[in-house]
C-alpha cells in the first residue's frame, strides 16, 4: 500500500499549474485535497507519471454570488461549503457537502477534486447535474466552459482534456422562492451512497411546483438528470399521487447493472424511489 | 502499621498506559527502527486456485536497493503446526500451510515469494516485478457444496474437501423427536467475518551472528509458542530465541498466532544477518490474516406444545478456508461444544464437518464458535417461540438448566467421536437471565415495541442466551519479586490492549497489601518470563491471577519460619509479611517466589443479550436502538475494564450483524479488502451498550474468576438477528447472521414474500 514512483511538482499559481500540466503530458495528475487520489495511489490503481500539486494556489477557493451565479472555486473545501452562508436555493449544495465522507475528509477534500474525480457516487456531481452548473476549465490553450451534463462521461472519466485544470463551477442563481434538498442512503455515515438524489423546485402562488430539478447519483455511470420525472411534476401540487408518480419515473432511470456486491441495481432502484419521495416531501414542507 | 488495604480486587482502577497510548507515545512494532534494517514485502497469489508453474524473481532482484527475493525453492519444506493438541487430527495435519506456496496456490493472498529491500517503497515496487506463472484451476467457494458435491479438491493429495466430521450424541434423540408436538427445521448461515484489529500484523527480526541469537519483536498472544516454533524451524536452541511483545493495537484472536510471515521474516533475518521489518498493510490483512465464522447448519428442534424443548439434531459445515492453521480444528470444535447452550435438553445429535474452500484460512475471532453456535441455536429458539406463539423470554426461562441441577453435564453417548465433554460447573442461569431482563427493562421494551408498532413502525425485541467456555489451561506460572516500594510480577500472558497488566497488578497489590502503583507487571519478553501460554480464550486474568495468589501463598510459607509462626498466621501489611506480636519481615527479604496455577478443562459462564431493533422496510435498514447484555464473570477484578471489554465486544458483534461481511466473487476474488468495503461500525451506528455484570463465583479457581474479554460478542449476532426477525415478522425470514440493509431489503421484497407494510 505504497504508491508507485511518480514525479512531484507544486504549482504556485494557476499559470504555473497549467504550464506544468502541459509539460508533463497526459499521464500527469493534479493533486488538491488528495482524498480520492491518494488511496488510489496506495492501491496502485492509479499510476500517474507526475503529480502536480495545486493545493497551495491562492484565489482558487472563491465562494461567492456574482453576475447571476454562485461561483464555487476548485479549492473550496467540503467543510467550508457545508457551513457556507448560502441562500435557500442552494441548500442541496450544503447538504451534499455535509454528506461527503467524514469530517477530516471534508476538511481536506476539495470541490474541484470531487467533480474532476467523477465518481458516480459523488454527491457534488449530482448537485452540479441537477442545477446545470457550468464547469470552467483552463489550460495553456485558454479557458472554456461546459455544462455539467456534458462534463461527466463515465465512472472516473470527464470531458476535461489532460492539460486542463478545473478552475470553478458556476451555479446559475435560481428564481426567488426556489428551494433545494439533498437525500442519500449510505449504510454507515460517510460511506459511498448506494443512491442519492438532489432535488429542487419553486412553489408558485397556487402551490404548484415550478422549475423542478431532480438528479440521481450512484445509479449509473454518471450523475443523471431525471427529466421525465421533472416534467411530470412540473405544474403539479406536491401531493402523494404526484410524488409517488415522480419517484416512479425517476427510479426508471436507474441502470439495472449499476450495482455492486453491496447493493445491486434492483435495490438501488428501490432506494431512488424512496429518496425522491423523501426529497419531494421535504420540498413540499414535510420533515 | 496500616490496616490491610483490601478492595483493590473489584475496584475500577484506570487501565495502565492510558495516557501514553492516547497521546501517541506507545511504541508499536512499526515504530521500531534498527541499524541496518531492511524491509520485506510479500508477493501473494492473485488467484484463488491455480497450479504454480513458476515464480521468477530475477527482474525484482535487479532493482537497486533490493537485497533478497526468495521463493519456496529457497526454504526448507516445512508446515506451520497446530498449536493446541486438542485441536489436532491426522487429517488436519495433512493440510497445514507452508510459509510459501510451492506447487499450488489455494487462496488469493497466499504467499508465493518475499522481496527484501533497504526501503519499504522499493520493496513494494520490486515485488510487482516478481512474475508468477499460474495455470488456473476451478475454485471451491461454498462450504456445504465443497463437502457434499464438489468435484474440485482444494488439496488434491488429501482426496477430500472434508477434513473431519465431529459427532456428539447425547440421550435418545429419536425418542425426543417422537414425543414432540412441534418440530421446526431451518438451514441457517453464519457469514464470514474478520476480526480486523486497528493495528495490522507486523514483525521485526534481528539475528546476531556473534551470539547466534534471534530476537523477534511484534510477537503477541502466544510468544512462548512462537519462540519454540522459530527455534525448531531455524535450528536454534530455545534460549537463543527471544520474542518481545511491544504495544499491540488489538488482537481479538487473530493477531499474534504464528503465520507464514513470522517464519519468513525470521529466516530472512538470519540469512541476511540484518534486521528485517515486515508490516502488513490493510489489503494484505484482509486476505492474509485469519478470517472467521463462516458456517452453515441444518437444525431441527423438537418441542412439546407447552414449550418444553426436548431435543435437537444439527448437521453443519464449518469452513476452514484453504489450509488448517495454528488453531487447528477449533473452527469446528468450538461451535460443537457451544451448540447445546444453557438449556436442559433430553437429547441431541450433532454432526459437524470441517470443510476446506479456496479462501483465506479461518481461525478464531473473539467469542469463537460460541458466537456462531449461539446465533444458530437462539435463532431456532425464536423460530420455535413464533411457532408456539410464546414470549421468547418465557420459552427460554422454561428451558434453562435449573440451579439445583448444577453441576451439570451432557456426557457424550455411544456414537460420539473423541469430543470434549460438555460440563457446566455451576451458576444460576434462571436468576442471571432474569437479572439481565430486569437490567434491560424487558417488559418496558415490549410495551415500547407495541407503541412503536401502533405508530406504524417495524419494531422488534431480540434475545439470546448462551454458555461461554473460557479460561483454558493447562497452566500459568508467575514469579513475584518483592522489594521496598516495588513488587514485580512476571507472567507469561499477553497484553493486546485489554488491560490484563492492570488487573494482575490489582490482584498482587491486594494480596500483598501494597499500593497499586508499587506493582509492576512484566510480560513483554520471553527472555525474562521463561514460560507462558498466552492471551486467548479469556484466560489471562484467571490463570495468571490465580498463579499470583499461589506465589503469594508461597511467600507466606517462606516468611513463616523467618517470623517464627505458622504460614496461616502470616499477614501481608503495607509491604511486609507480619506475624502476631508485631514481628515483620519486608517483602524484599523474603526473596522471589513462584506460583503456578494449573487448570483442567474449561470454565463455563452464562450470559445473554437483549436488544431493541427498528427496521425501515423502504430501505432495509435495521437499527439497534438499545443493546443490553449480562455475563457471569464469577468475580469482577476491575469492573471498569470489564465493562469496556464487554461493550467493545458487543459493538464488534453488532457491526458484524449489520454491516461487516467478507465477500468473494464467483472466481474466489475477495471483495472486502478495504474499510470502505469491510464496514466496521462507527460510534454513529451503535447504541450505548448496557452491561449487567453477574458474579456467580466459580469453584474452579481460588479467586473465583471467569473469563470476560470475549463474552460481549457471544450473544450479539443471535440477539440482533432475533430483534430484526421480530421487527419484520412474517415479512421476511431471517436465516443469516448478516442483516445488512441490502440483505434485509431483498429478504423483505422477495416476490413470494408478503408486503411487510400489510401485516
Amino acid at each position: 500500500m505504497k504508491p508507485p514512483p511518480f514525479a512531484y511538482a507544486a504549482a504556485g499559481t494557476l499559470d504555473e499549474a497549467v504550464a506544468l500540466l502541459d509539460e508533463a503530458g497526459e499521464d500527469a495528475k493534479l493533486l488538491a485535497g488528495g482524498q480520492s487520489l491518494l488511496p488510489l495511489l496506495a492501491f496502485r490503481l492509479a499510476r500517474p507519471s507526475h503529480l502536480i500539486d495545486i493545493g497551495g494556489i491562492e484565489g482558487l477557493d472563491t465562494l461567492e454570488e456574482q453576475d447571476g451565479c454562485l461561483r464555487v472555486g476548485a479549492l473550496v473545501r467540503h467543510a467550508t461549503l457545508e457551513r457556507a452562508d448560502l441562500n435557500g436555493g442552494w441548500q442541496a449544495l450544503r447538504e451534499a457537502a455535509s454528506l461527503i465522507g467524514h469530517l477530516p475528509i471534508r476538511v481536506r477534500g476539495t470541490f474541484g477534486g470531487s467533480l474532476a474525480h467523477a465518481d458516480p457516487a459523488s454527491e457534488l456531481g449530482v448537485v452540479a447535474a441537477a442545477f446545470d452548473a457550468e464547469i470552467v476549465l483552463r489550460s495553456v490553450r485558454g479557458v472554456r466552459t461546459m455544462p455539467a451534463r456534458d462534463f461527466f462521461l463515465a465512472p472516473l472519466t470527464t470531458a476535461a482534456d489532460p492539460d486542463e485544470v478545473l478552475v470553478e463551477a458556476r451555479f446559475p442563481t435560481p428564481g426567488t422562492g426556489f428551494r433545494s434538498v439533498f437525500e442519500e442512503f449510505s449504510p454507515r455515515i460517510g460511506d459511498f451512497a448506494y443512491a442519492s438524489v438532489a432535488a429542487g423546485c419553486r412553489l408558485a402562488t397556487d402551490g404548484s411546483a415550478r422549475d423542478v430539478r431532480i438528479a440521481l447519483g450512484s445509479v449509473g455511470p454518471t450523475p443523471v438528470r431525471a427529466l421525465d420525472a421533472e416534467q411530470a411534476l412540473s405544474g403539479s401540487f406536491l401531493d402523494d399521487t404526484a410524488i409517488v408518480e415522480c419517484a416512479r419515473l425517476a427510479a426508471e432511470l436507474c441502470d439495472p447493472d449499476a450495482g455492486d456486491w453491496h447493493a445491486d441495481g434492483t435495490y438501488r432502484r428501490a432506494l431512488v424511489s424512496h429518496l425522491v419521495e423523501r426529497a419531494l416531501r421535504r420540498l413540499g414542507g414535510g420533515p | 502499621m496500616s490496616a490491610p488495604r483490601g478492595g483493590l480486587i473489584g475496584s475500577p482502577a484506570p487501565r495502565r498506559k492510558n495516557r501514553e497510548l492516547l497521546t501517541g507515545e506507545g511504541t508499536y512494532v512499526a515504530d521500531i527502527r534498527l541499524e541496518g534494517q531492511v524491509y520485506a514485502r510479500v508477493v501473494r497469489s492473485p488467484s484463488a486456485h491455480a497450479r504454480l508453474l513458476g515464480v521468477d524473481t530475477s527482474e525484482a532482484l535487479r532493482v537497486p536497493g533490493v537485497v533478497a527475493a526468495i521463493t519456496a525453492d529457497d526454504i526448507d519444506d516445512i508446515r506451520i503446526p497446530i498449536r493446541l493438541p486438542f485441536a489436532e487430527s491426522p487429517e488436519a495435519n495433512a493440510v497445514l500451510q507452508a510459509p510459501l506456496a510451492a506447487d499450488v496456490v489455494r487462496y488469493v493472498g497466499e504467499p508465493v515469494a518475499v522481496v527484501v529491500a533497504d526501503d519499504p517503497y522499493v520493496a513494494e515496487d520490486a515485488a510487482e516485478l516478481v512474475s508468477v506463472d499460474l495455470e488456473e484451476l476451478e475454485p471451491v467457494l461454498d462450504p456445504a457444496t465443497s463437502a457434499e458435491s464438489s468435484r474440485t479438491l482444494v488439496h488434491e493429495s488429501f482426496g477430500s474437501n472434508t477434513i473431519g466430521r465431529l459427532a456428539y450424541r447425547y440421550g435418545d434423540v429419536d425418542a425426543a423427536f417422537a414425543q414432540a408436538d412441534v418440530v421446526v427445521r431451518r438451514r441457517l448461515r453464519v457469514h464470514r467475518l474478520a476480526a480486523t484489529p486497528m493495528e495490522t500484523r507486523g514483525l521485526v527480526a534481528d539475528y546476531d551472528s556473534g551470539s547466534g541469537g534471534l530476537t523477534v519483536w511484534g510477537g503477541a498472544k502466544v510468544k512462548h509458542f512462537t519462540r519454540a516454533l522459530l527455534s525448531r524451524v531455524l535450528g536454534l536452541e530455545l534460549t537463543k530465541v527471544r520474542v518481545i511483545e511491544v504495544e499491540v493495537g488489538g488482537g481479538f484472536g487473530t493477531r499474534g498466532e504464528p503465520y507464514p510471515e513470522d517464519i519468513l521474516v525470521a529466516l530472512l533475518a538470519r540469512r541476511l544477518e540484518r534486521p528485517v521489518q515486515w508490516i502488513e498493510d490493510r489489503w494484505e490483512h484482509m486476505v492474509a490474516t485469519n478470517h472467521a465464522r463462516e458456517q452453515e447448519h441444518d437444525f431441527e428442534l423438537a418441542a412439546g406444545a407447552d414449550g418444553r424443548m426436548l431435543g435437537f439434531r444439527v448437521r453443519g459445515w464449518c469452513d476452514h478456508g484453504a489450509y488448517v492453521r495454528t488453531q487447528g480444528l477449533l473452527p469446528v470444535v468450538l461451535p460443537m461444544v457451544h451448540l447445546p447452550g444453557p438449556y436442559e435438553w433430553q437429547a441431541f445429535s450433532m454432526d459437524l464437518d470441517a470443510v476446506l474452500t479456496n479462501r483465506t484460512p479461518v481461525g478464531t475471532y473473539r467469542g469463537p464458535g460460541m458466537t456462531e453456535a449461539t446465533f444458530v441455536r437462539e435463532r431456532m429458539v425464536d423460530i420455535l417461540a413464533a411457532e408456539l406463539q410464546m414470549d421468547p423470554a418465557d420459552l427460554r426461562r422454561r428451558n434453562l438448566i435449573p440451579a439445583e441441577s448444577m453441576p451439570f453435564s451432557f456426557m457424550p453417548g455411544p456414537g460420539s467421536g473423541a469430543v470434549m465433554p460438555i460440563m457446566y460447573q455451576g451458576g444460576d442461569f434462571v436468576q442471571a437471565f432474569d437479572q439481565m431482563l430486569d437490567g434491560a427493562g424487558y417488559d418496558r421494551m415490549r410495551v415500547e415495541q407495541q407503541q412503536a408498532r401502533a405508530d406504524g413502525q417495524h419494531a422488534g425485541v431480540g434475545i439470546s442466551a448462551y454458555i461461554e467456555f473460557a479460561a483454558v489451561g493447562p497452566f500459568e506460572e508467575v514469579e513475584v519479586i518483592g522489594g521496598a516500594g516495588n513488587v514485580v510480577v512476571r507472567a507469561g500472558v499477553g497484553s493486546l490492549g485489554q488491560g490484563v497488566e492492570t488487573a494482575l497488578a490489582q490482584i498482587a497489590a491486594e494480596l500483598l497489601d501494597v499500593p497499586l502503583t508499587d506493582v509492576t507487571v512484566e510480560f513483554h519478553d520471553t527472555a525474562e518470563v521463561p514460560q507462558g501460554f498466552g492471551a486467548f480464550a479469556s484466560r489471562s486474568t484467571v490463570l495468571a491471577g490465580n498463579a499470583i495468589a499461589a506465589a503469594v501463598d508461597e511467600m507466606r510459607a517462606v516468611a513463616a519460619p523467618l517470623l517464627g509462626c505458622g504460614p496461616d498466621d502470616v499477614e501481608f501489611r503495607g509491604g511486609a509479611a507480619t506475624a502476631p506480636g508485631d514481628r515483620s519481615v519486608g517483602l524484599g527479604d523474603i526473596g522471589p517466589t513462584r506460583g503456578r496455577f494449573e487448570k483442567e478443562g474449561l470454565t463455563a459462564s452464562f450470559g445473554g443479550a437483549v436488544c431493541s431493533v427498528s427496521v425501515n422496510p423502504a430501505d432495509g435498514r435495521a437499527r439497534v436502538d438499545r443493546f443490553a447484555l449480562a455475563h457471569d464473570v464469577g468475580r469482577a477484578v476491575n469492573p471498569r475494564l470489564l465493562r469496556g471489554q464487554l461493550a467493545g465486544a458487543a459493538a464488534q458483534g453488532i457491526g458484524g450483524a449489520l454491516f461487516e461481511e467478507i465477500a468473494y466473487d464467483e472466481h474466489g476474488q475477495p471483495l472486502s479488502v478495504t474499510f470502505a468495503d469491510y464496514m466496521m461500525p462507527t460510534a454513529a451506528e451503535l447504541p450505548d451498550v448496557e452491561v449487567t455484570i453477574i458474579e456467580h463465583g466459580s469453584g474452579s479457581n481460588p479467586l473465583g474468576i471467569k473469563g470476560g474479554g470475549e463474552a460481549g460478542m457471544v450473544g450479539s449476532l443471535g440477539a440482533v438477528a432475533n430483534g430484526v426477525a421480530d421487527a419484520v415478522g412474517a415479512g421476511a425470514e431471517v436465516l443469516s447472521s448478516s442483516v445488512s440493509s441490502a440483505h434485509l431489503w431483498h429478504a423483505l421484497h422477495r416476490p413470494t414474500g408478503h408486503d411487510p407494510g400489510e401485516e
